[in-house]
């Protein structure tokens, strides 16, 4: 059996899913709002939520996807109770993570949101290009149009930013510096592209896709900023035999197994930008036809 | 834009000298896939969903391109030749077919895989019925097969309670989406429509016939769209081949590529409970009433149509529309079989003629009169 954390409404999971159906595979599909008591019934350990119930060792591979799988804890009444038991159900909790994460499985919950600026540093250890990059909290060493600036946290988005409102952080060029002091940013050399390259890593299988985006103004710093009436032109590409072993090299030092990896071409040299490992694929895998959803399905 | 006509000379070909200049290279995208007709070519952008017609010349200029430089190629014509050449360059630069490089091919750029892959085993069910109801086991063998799409004749008026009780039968089913055609009760109001709206979640298009007054125009706001038809129409009004029904995707495309765009994981169900690839083909491989869905798809007679690609139907096989085409197999010109005794004949109600490139009403053409009345389709002029 299968299983699958993730959240509510989470569309690659849903294709992934259809897959594993056409497979007949077993699976159990868990969400943000379950919450899991551990039990055991004949000496196995069964876990269960308000809307699943599953053995333990009963679960053959695990698909981290997005979210959490999350745990009862129980309180008591004496605090030094209460302070020894909570270890008790730490060490347990634990258990079931690590085996769950022992098993079969692509990626992990325990360190599938990577840390951008640690992620650069194992880069330019296994040999990856990786432009020029300071962290800072003014901008006297900016040079204007030539440094862009991106946001450190995994997403970019702000939930509830004002009602009824989120806001992205997309990657822009200084274009003027500003006088005031900020809280500490993330500054990178900005890169001349000839275009962006996405790779979706699975088990030492690398797809990649090249993003053309270069003959469109709105595009060209940052290819979410969708241009609907052109859209970007998405096609398969092979990145050089070199540049995908140090791709293989930096997933096993992150110890990730699956993720999406950009890169930005410029000349003969291809820049390594960041790592998600939780990101949106399907977009690319169907404009270039790689079926990645069936590749994640079978894997599992 | 080009007129679609030949233009290009080929020079009498004369030892070529190696230029010490970097030479150019033409790489095509490898969405854009060109299907070759008779006469003319026709370009399909995948991923931006648009197709457009040009010269055959341009397909031989594209070949070239994929073999030798640009200025090599441009060697090879007449000095009038060279410009119609390098204008034809331009326009495939302009509209981002593709892009140039200098001494070699970005040879990193890989092709793209037209295999065709789909999780479910039937896409669309299409089903005659003579009241707008449906049976539990149907219901149970849609969901089991995953089918997404249904589509629906209804020969009598359905009504509102109807509708809603056939869209609500599929609760808890993988059925994403059904369209109804269905004939035209007085009893639909705007209001009937306005409670539809709340009450249904599957059904996208309804289609009304024999309606003398439309009872309200479809808004861009309801979830379904809606059509209303004086006419009477019969199952037999489909199979049409018509431009605009010509769609550019990547899936639909790959489907006509390797199987058939009309029947590829089709299924249908006629009035009176035939199993069928469509309803309006004679052939029968089953009883809905003594058979399930899984049972005729078992024994794996239905299927035969399924992988019959236009390259093997007579005159599409040279149609430059032929893989963003409909394609009907219920209604041909029956003029072809193939050795299992397959029909390969073009579809009666196409009026395309990729020899001539010209379109002209099917139904008046002389050659097609004796499949229009095998059909039992109305006769030119009217006359038995």
């Amino acid at each position: 059996m299968i299983l699958i954390i993730s959240k509510n409404n989470e569309v690659t999971t849903t294709a992934v899913i259809k897959e594993l159906i056409a497979m007949n595979k077993q699976f159990i599909r868990i969400h943000e709002d379950e919450v899991f008591d551990i039990n055991t019934i004949k000496k196995r350990i069964v876990l269960t939520s308000h809307r699943n119930q599953f053995f333990l060792d009963e679960v053959s591979a695990v698909w981290y996807r997005r979210g959490a799988i999350e745990f009862n804890r129980m309180r008591y009444q004496n605090q030094s109770i209460d302070r020894y038991m909570f270890e008790v159900q730490h060490w347990l909790v634990e258990y079931v993570l690590k085996s769950l994460e022992g098993k079969k499985h692509i990626n992990k919950q325990s360190n599938s949101h990577v840390n951008k600026l640690l992620v650069l540093e194992k880069a330019k250890e296994v040999g990856l290009d990786v432009p020029g990059y300071f962290l800072a909290e003014d901008m006297e060493d900016v040079i204007v149009n030539q440094t862009i600036v991106k946001p450190i946290s995994g997403t970019p988005i702000i939930d509830d930013i004002k009602e009824q409102h989120n806001g992205i952080m997309y990657t822009s060029v200084i274009e003027q510096k500003s006088e005031s002091d900020f809280f500490i940013s993330f500054f990178q050399d900005k890169i001349e592209k000839d275009f962006e390259i996405r790779s979706f890593y699975l088990n030492k299988k690398i797809y990649s896709t090249a993003i053309i985006s270069q003959n469109d103004e709105k595009t060209r710093i940052d290819h979410r900023r969708y241009n609907s009436e052109i859209p970007n032109r998405n096609v398969p590409y092979k990145l050089p035999a070199e540049v995908e072993h140090k791709i293989d090299l930096l997933m096993h030092s992150l110890d990730l197994n699956c993720g999406s990896l950009d890169f930005i071409k410029s000349a003969d040299k291809f820049y390594f930008l960041e790592i998600n490992a939780i990101g949106q694929f399907l977009g690319m895998s169907n404009a270039c036809n790689y079926g990645l959803e069936r590749e994640i399905a079978a894997y599992l | 834009m080009f007129d679609l006509s030949n233009r290009l000379l080929v020079a009498h070909k004369t030892i070529q000298t190696t230029d010490e200049i970097t030479m150019r290279f033409f790489n095509l995208y490898s969405d854009i896939f060109i299907t070759k007709g008779y006469n003319r070519i026709l370009i399909s952008d995948l991923g931006r969903n648009s197709s457009k017609l040009y010269p055959l010349e341009l397909y031989e200029l594209i070949a070239e391109l994929k073999s030798t430089s640009i200025d090599r190629v441009l060697e090879n014509y007449e000095p009038e030749s060279k410009i119609i050449v390098q204008e034809y360059i331009d326009y495939l630069l302009e509209r981002e077919y593709g892009f140039i490089t200098k001494e070699d091919w970005d040879r990193n750029f890989s092709p793209l895989s037209y295999e065709y892959q789909d999780y479910q085993p039937i896409s669309n069910l299409f089903i005659e019925v003579e009241k707008l109801t449906i049976s539990e086991t149907l219901i149970q063998s849609i969901a089991n097969l995953g089918i997404k799409h249904l589509a629906v004749f209804c020969r009598s008026a359905a009504s509102l309670q109807e509708l809603i009780s056939f869209d609500n039968a599929f609760e808890n089913t993988p059925l994403e989406g059904m369209e109804i055609t269905s004939a035209y009760t007085t009893e639909l109001t705007k209001d009937s429509f306005a409670l539809l709206q709340r009450q249904s979640q599957r059904i996208y298009h309804l289609q009304f016939y024999q309606c003398q007054e439309i009872p309200l125009l479809s808004n861009t706001e309801s979830r379904f769209t809606l059509d209303f038809t004086k006419d009477t129409l019969a199952i037999n009004s489909c199979g049409k081949v018509n431009v605009a029904d010509f769609n550019t995707n990547m899936p639909k495309v790959l489907e006509a590529i390797n199987h058939n765009s009309c029947l590829h994981k089709k299924l249908g169900i006629d009035v009176a409970g035939n199993i069928k690839n469509c309803p309006a083909l004679p052939q029968s491989f089953g009883n809905i009433h003594e058979m399930t869905l899984e049972q005729v798809l078992r024994q794996g007679a239905i299927q035969q149509y399924w992988d019959m690609t236009k390259e093997e139907i007579m005159v599409c096989k040279d149609c430059e529309f032929r893989n963003v085409c409909t394609d009907c197999r219920a209604f041909t010109e029956r003029s072809h079989t193939n050795k299992l005794g397959y029909d390969i004949s073009k579809p009666l109600k196409c009026g395309y003629d990729p020899y001539s490139n010209e379109w002209s009403d099917w139904s008046l053409n002389p050659l097609k009169q004796q499949a229009i009345a095998y059909y039992g389709f109305k006769p030119l002029n009217g006359k038995k």
